[in-house]
């Protein structure tokens, strides 16, 4: 980055399984408007807009950008859609940040959302290739033997994923826009239906409806603003082949390198000691240990034993997903971006009944594909 | 505009462009694109830094089509990334931009898509307005005829007057060892040939072709190391506007006029006239005359050349066909472009759009020379 760049504006929609009040662009500019209206900006002040959803199926619109551009407010604008998987609301702000930190743009109106209700997104997600046996059903019979391969690994006992369910709920029910806000007990999760072994009902997130919209701004910019921005101190997408003999598919070389080398820009050396909250992709429960130990956080083996102290709950050492994370909300084009906004959210002191004590420095991830895609970034309450 | 950093086109590979490979998948097609992009420029995957791809599902007819692309663009260890539902001079751009932000020196913009799986006039309906224009049938070939229509009730252009400029490229495709129509037509054929939506005649309208490109990017100081003749990009610029077809004057492209004379501004060109030859990415020849009035350009001049690669009519593989522009300019420059080169040209303008009736413009203006000192 050539230059500071900052967080000065989040909006986000409340997010719920059915938007049926509003159409598409509806939907899009809800989340704009309440953007632009935190960091006290117009249409006018936006140089260029950055926006990123998952794939096109779901909703059955090719390239919808093209259609969104009024109400993005695109007119006459730049616009790029970028498409990652499911990191692409993360990778499509770290291309935002990019187009600020380049001294080409000064503000950068960056935007992600999906309305799942418009399609189905099981079957948008299992498409059937020539010359590929036709035995993924949705993203959680593709992720199921990943988090089986880390139970057989790790010896991870069978109360872990329960006991992250039953804690993002918790979580949500602090958080306004979650869908899914009612407690839920282990219990509950273990009585749950296996959907895909090891993968229980209650361990799975939503199909969801939702936008989030954030304003990235340039340091002098950002000073003329109302509030206190986040700072980005670092940003990066990784991405990596999946035929590859021998590669870890249950804590990926790409993630590992992607975490290393935000960490390393933003001058982290000890993870669970500098970062004070994380906002983590655990679209399935058991995700949460799996992506603890591939984020750093500890030794491989270990991120289970964090759940099962309580030590990433809300108040503890490391809170994990304040916001109820992708488990309560998941509207998929979204839901990485959300990671990143609900970080920013966090180091600004601004993330209402679920913000994290004393949050200085956060943590915003994501992951897409076959867990071969990752778009993290680090904000920072300081430049 | 000062502080920018030199960036070149440095190398450039495709396919011939086909109607239907039967016999290879997209990844496949890819895979020779980038190791010839790469051989070109002498160095392995491992010396770039960057990586960039442009495709759409909708056109793979699958969710996450690009996801098979990271295995044949060398994705191991992890590289870099990015992906964009955009054609691959979008993606260049992201790459210029990244290239100015400090955060990588080389970059790798592959872009790919198996057109002929479907029938692209029935998807590219999909990327209407699904609440009144989607379900009105209209397809690109007739939001095309409407475009051409306003303008040539705007402007008393004649049907003859568009075979003339649908002629000019087809002369100029035979020269063009990668088009996919390699066979000269003159106006009068082509203004024989049948209406597919009046006032659109079958010769005024590419067939469908499909291919795969690879573009590699350099930053001065790496950009001489990859090629002995980098094509220096002086300046860029992209606009969008509304999509809805009532929304906006058909017969003239708002969007492609500002882009170019951001673009003209930052490369310090004062006019287009001043470049040596222009690639537009007009797939009619109504959308070239539209365009040419948006940049400045008489359509009939000698100079500069317009689309001496024969243009989107001799070829027009989608999500690749503003990247090819881009790459003809590289071509052009580089003394790549046997048969078919520009005597003495110095400075090029490459165009690219997406969406329907040329929704979002992206002009690049390139040359022989480094722009900034």
């Amino acid at each position: 980055m050539r230059r500071p760049v900052a967080v000065v504006g989040v909006g986000q929609t409340h997010h719920t399984s059915r938007r049926s009040d509003v159409s598409i662009p509806g939907l899009v500019r809800e989340a704009v408007d309440r953007a632009l209206l935190d960091a006290g900006l117009e249409h006018k002040d936006i140089d260029a807009v950055v926006v990123g959803k998952a794939p096109d199926m779901l909703e059955g619109v090719a390239q919808p950008e093209q259609f969104l551009a009024g109400a993005l407010g695109a007119n006459l604008k730049p616009l790029l859609r970028v498409h990652t998987a499911g990191s692409v609301g993360a990778s499509t702000a770290l291309t935002a940040v990019t187009h600020v930190a380049s001294g080409l743009y000064e503000r950068v109106l960056t935007v992600a959302f999906e309305k799942q209700s418009e399609g189905n997104v099981m079957w948008a997600l299992s498409p059937n290739m020539p010359f590929t046996a036709p035995l993924v059903a949705g993203a959680g019979g593709f992720f199921a033997p990943y988090c089986r391969a880390y139970i057989m690994k790790t010896k991870c006992p069978p109360h872990i994923g329960p006991m992250t369910a039953a804690n993002a709920r918790a979580n949500a029910g602090r958080n306004e826009y979650a869908h899914l806000r009612e407690p839920i007990s282990v219990e509950d999760v273990m009585n749950s239906p296996v959907l895909w072994d090891p993968i229980r009902y209650l361990e799975t997130c939503p199909s969801s409806d939702g936008a989030i919209a954030m304003i990235i701004s340039s340091e002098e910019k950002a000073k003329q603003g109302p509030r206190k921005p986040a700072w980005v101190k670092s940003g990066y997408s990784y991405a990596e082949a999946m035929w590859v003999p021998g590669r870890d598919q249950v804590s990926p070389a790409a993630g590992r390198i992607c975490a290393k080398a935000v960490y390393d820009k933003a001058g982290i050396t000890d993870p669970w000691k500098q970062i004070d909250t994380a906002e983590i992709y655990v679209p399935f429960a058991w995700f949460e240990a799996m992506w603890l130990e591939n984020l750093g956080f500890c030794d491989v083996g270990e991120g289970w034993k964090i759940i099962d102290r309580g030590e990433q709950k809300f108040g503890a050492h490391l809170p994990i997903n304040p916001s109820g994370g992708v488990l309560c909300s998941n509207p998929i084009g979204a839901s990485g971006m959300l990671r990143l906004g609900e970080a920013a959210l966090q180091v600004m002191g601004r993330a209402g009944a679920h913000q994290v004590e004393g949050a200085k420095i956060a943590l915003g991830h994501a992951y897409g594909g076959g867990a071969q895609y990752f778009a993290m970034w680090i904000v920072s309450s300081e430049k | 505009m000062t502080g920018l950093r030199n960036v070149a086109v440095v190398g450039f590979a495709q396919l011939p462009i086909v109607a239907r490979d039967e016999h290879r998948m997209a990844t496949e097609m890819l895979y020779p694109a980038v190791r010839q992009a790469l051989a070109d420029c002498g160095v392995e995957r491992g010396a770039i830094d960057y990586q960039i791809a442009g495709s759409t599902d909708y056109m793979d007819g699958r969710p996450f089509g690009f996801v098979a692309a990271l295995d044949v663009m060398g994705s191991w260890p992890a590289r870099q990334d990015l992906h964009l539902e955009m054609d691959a001079a979008f993606c260049a751009y992201y790459a210029w931009v990244r290239m100015q932000a400090g955060d990588c020196d080389t970059a790798l913009v592959a872009a790919h898509g198996k057109v002929s799986e479907g029938e692209p006039n029935r998807v590219l309906n999909l990327q209407l307005d699904p609440y009144y224009q989607a379900p009105l049938g209209l397809d690109p070939t007739s939001t095309a005829a409407l475009q051409a229509s306003a303008y040539m009730a705007r402007t008393g252009t004649s049907d003859r007057q568009l075979a003339e400029v649908a002629a000019r490229n087809r002369a100029a495709g035979a020269h063009n060892a990668e088009a996919q129509v390699r066979t000269a037509a003159s106006a009068d054929e082509l203004q024989r040939t049948p209406w597919l939506v009046e006032p659109l005649r079958s010769g005024y309208v590419p067939p469908v072709g499909e291919t795969a490109t690879c573009l590699i990017l350099a930053a001065e100081g790496k950009a001489e190391k990859l090629c002995d003749r980098p094509v220096w990009i002086h300046g860029v610029d992209h606009r969008t506007e509304m999509q809805t077809l009532g929304s906006r004057d058909l017969s003239r492209s708002a969007s492609a006029r500002l882009a170019a004379e951001k673009a003209f501004a930052m490369a310090g060109l004062a006019q287009a006239t001043d470049a040596d030859f222009v690639e537009l990415s007009s797939a009619t020849p109504a959308e070239e005359l539209i365009l040419c009035e948006a940049l400045g350009l008489d359509a009939r001049a000698a100079r500069p050349v317009l689309n001496p690669s024969g243009g989107p009519l001799c070829g027009h593989p989608i999500m690749m066909t503003g990247g090819i522009r881009l790459g003809e300019a590289f071509r052009q420059l580089a003394g790549r472009a046997a048969g078919r080169g520009v005597a003495g040209a110095r400075r090029g303008i490459a165009h690219a759009t997406q969406g329907h009736c040329l929704q979002h413009n992206i002009v690049w203006v390139v040359g022989s020379e480094p722009r900034w000192s």
